[in-house]
């Protein structure tokens, strides 16, 4: 799939494979799978439940080992990496949005974003800066010293996507990030990341149920029993019953 | 240092949980530290009269025989004996209290000589050696008593079948640790009511008190004695003061024994009590410690934090704990406790410090599993736990 991008692509994933074991039985979720993301680009991953996509997004992310095959990320081939290396390198590279925000609740929204600088060798004030600049995108810079419990959901994702973006990654890793949001908070979640991609060339690749998120990507890939579905997709044809009263939902009366 | 805050705020997470375990390791490193408290003050009290270059000479079958009061009159006369006095426990009850204090028949003449730590004004001293029945009493006791200078006390005999009436014709005074709550009076007295009601342990007392012209001689001095009132009818043998003192903690060896291993069980509880607490709390955040290492926090950052919290906990407990009991035993008037001995209790500095880096230490063996695990979850099992 798209090889003629190979030299440029951020992500090249080749032959990759995962196998997962459930009382010593195999179980194969990802089919040998070959994928190219460029820099800059907006993906998006679809598919129903156990077809692979969360499984695909945590090798990308180095959060899971492959079975067999191959995930390079900027040049970096992230099977061979060591377990500590594999972490740092997460660190420097990598914004992670979750689902279900993940702040820690005993952290405000500074401390939350400040999370990752705490790894790096910046000064408090360089940390300050970084933190209120991130917090100042998602325009939550009054909200600063807000715990996550005095925040709305929207909010909370919005924070999470702060402290995703602080130490500037390569890659923006989004797992299903308006699924636990009402409509009009997912709305402007999904506004911000299309936002990060056209204004700060933010590459990211996000995993989702909602047509409304899948709608923002520039490419949309579909996951079926481990292995991508051939050509283009189309979103109503993706939409089962489910989806569309969602993206009616979504798109209001 | 930049971690610290989000341990602390994770130490208040759960305050409820977090109060409970504080509470916990506080009281019971409290007993831990009265515990061991009290064997190194004994300690202390033994390793401090070291200063004052003194032997103790007791019969050789030990404290409960008595020897003739013509042993002190030969123990002065050995080369390197620079004062000596005979000294006789009394142990009266005083009026209607039921624990006796410190009362010593003594030689008025020679006592302040061997424990010239203690200060008298002379006029009393020299009013007590010319008042067959009078007494000097330590300041403190005096004061806890409310006796002044002419009061008349009575002490009723408990181990001596007879009854003294005493004068208080002075009162001495000594450093903030000296022993300021006994009451001394004139052997010479004591022997006279004996010998009217003929007693057989007339002209009989329990210890000399030898004070040495200088710490070098200890050793001869004590071979000496040894030496000269070997062969006499009652067999005496001198030991340093710290051995003397040394022997009373000795009496109660079963006692260490017991306290130690007390200790121990209550540290082993300690471990399980603040670990599980730990392991619940983690349990609690599975996914955030997922999070975290998935932005970034390696193994040994992860085993630190958990480690730092679980620490954290138990310090502030210890601290409680250890430096609350110095805290309370340092405000306490123990002359006011009755129980012999525990008049000039204290807990001493080294227990409290002990007792802190025992807590720190139960923190690290509570944490060690929790975080352990935590540094080894799989991010990705961890982000799909749903806790």
């Amino acid at each position: 799939m798209n090889r003629e991008r190979e030299s440029s692509a951020l992500v090249q994933i080749r032959d990759l494979t995962k196998d997962y074991y459930r009382d010593r039985i195999r179980v194969p979720v990802l089919a040998p799978t070959d994928l190219d993301i460029a820099d800059g680009e907006f993906v998006a991953i679809m598919g129903p439940s156990g077809s692979g996509k969360s499984t695909l997004l945590n090798l990308i992310a180095g959060l899971d080992r492959p079975t067999s095959g191959t995930v390079m990320v900027a040049g970096t081939d992230l099977c061979q990496l060591s377990e500590s290396a594999l972490t740092r390198w997460r660190s420097e590279h990598l914004g992670f949005v979750f689902q279900l925000y993940n702040l820690m609740p005993v952290l405000t929204a500074f401390e939350n974003v400040e999370l990752p600088l705490l790894l790096t060798g910046l000064s408090r004030r360089q940390r300050r800066e970084h933190v209120e600049t991130a917090l100042g995108i998602v325009g939550l810079a009054n909200r600063m010293d807000h715990y996550p419990r005095q925040l709305s959901g929207g909010q909370e994702q919005r924070v999470a996507i702060a402290r995703a973006l602080v130490n500037d990654p390569l890659l923006l890793i989004a797992d299903e990030p308006t699924g636990n949001l009402d409509a009009a908070a997912a709305v402007e979640i999904l506004d911000l990341l299309e936002q990060l991609n056209e204004d700060f060339t933010k590459t990211i690749v996000m995993v989702t149920h909602d047509p409304r998120a899948a709608r923002k990507a520039n490419r949309l890939l579909h996951l079926d029993k481990g292995t991508f579905a051939e050509g283009e997709v189309d979103l109503l044809e993706l939409d089962g019953p489910a989806s569309r009263d969602r993206s009616l939902e979504l798109e209001g009366p | 240092m930049k971690f610290l805050p989000y341990v602390f705020k994770n130490v208040l997470r759960n305050k409820v949980r977090s109060t409970f375990t504080v509470l916990s390791i506080a009281v019971s490193l409290f007993l831990v530290t009265l515990l061991y408290g009290y064997l190194e003050f004994q300690d202390e009290l033994a390793a401090a009269s070291v200063q004052y270059n003194r032997l103790v000479v007791t019969h050789r079958q030990g404290i409960t025989s008595l020897i003739p009061v013509s042993h002190v009159d030969k123990v002065r006369a050995i080369e390197g004996v620079k004062a000596a006095a005979g000294m006789s426990w009394f142990g009266g009850k005083y009026k209607e209290e039921r624990m006796t204090f410190a009362q010593f028949a003594t030689d008025p003449n020679a006592i302040f000589n061997v424990y010239d730590e203690y200060l008298v004004p002379p006029d009393q001293l020299s009013k007590w050696q010319h008042d067959r029945t009078g007494c000097v009493v330590g300041k403190r006791l005096a004061r806890n008593k409310g006796w002044k200078i002419g009061d008349k006390i009575v002490l009723k005999g408990d181990v001596y079948a007879v009854d003294l009436e005493l004068t208080v014709d002075g009162i001495y005074d000594g450093a903030e640790t000296a022993d300021l709550d006994m009451l001394w009076f004139q052997w010479a007295y004591l022997d006279e009511a004996l010998k009217a009601k003929r007693s057989a342990i007339a002209g009989m007392i329990g210890i000399v008190s030898v004070k040495a012209s200088s710490a070098e001689v200890l050793p001869e001095l004590a071979r000496r004695i040894d030496v000269r009132l070997v062969g006499s009818d009652a067999p005496a043998r001198a030991m340093t003061e710290q051995a003397f003192q040394q022997m009373f903690t000795e009496m109660i060896g079963n006692v260490q024994a017991f306290i130690r291993n007390t200790a121990l069980a209550v540290v082993f509880s300690l471990v399980c009590v603040a670990g599980n607490a730990m392991a619940m709390s983690l349990r609690e955040r599975t996914r955030e410690v997922a999070v975290l290492k998935a932005i970034g926090f390696q193994r040994p950052m992860i085993l630190g934090l958990v480690l730092g919290e679980a620490i954290a906990i138990a310090l502030i407990g210890g601290l409680l704990g250890s430096f609350g009991a110095k805290a309370l035993f340092a405000t306490i008037d123990m002359s006011q406790i009755p129980v012999p001995g525990l008049n000039m209790f204290y807990i001493p500095w080294i227990t409290a410090v002990h007792s802190l880096l025992l807590a720190g230490a139960i923190g690290l063996m509570s944490g060690i599993f929790p975080a352990w695990r935590a540094a080894h979850l799989s991010v990705v099992d961890g982000l799909r736990r749903v806790v």
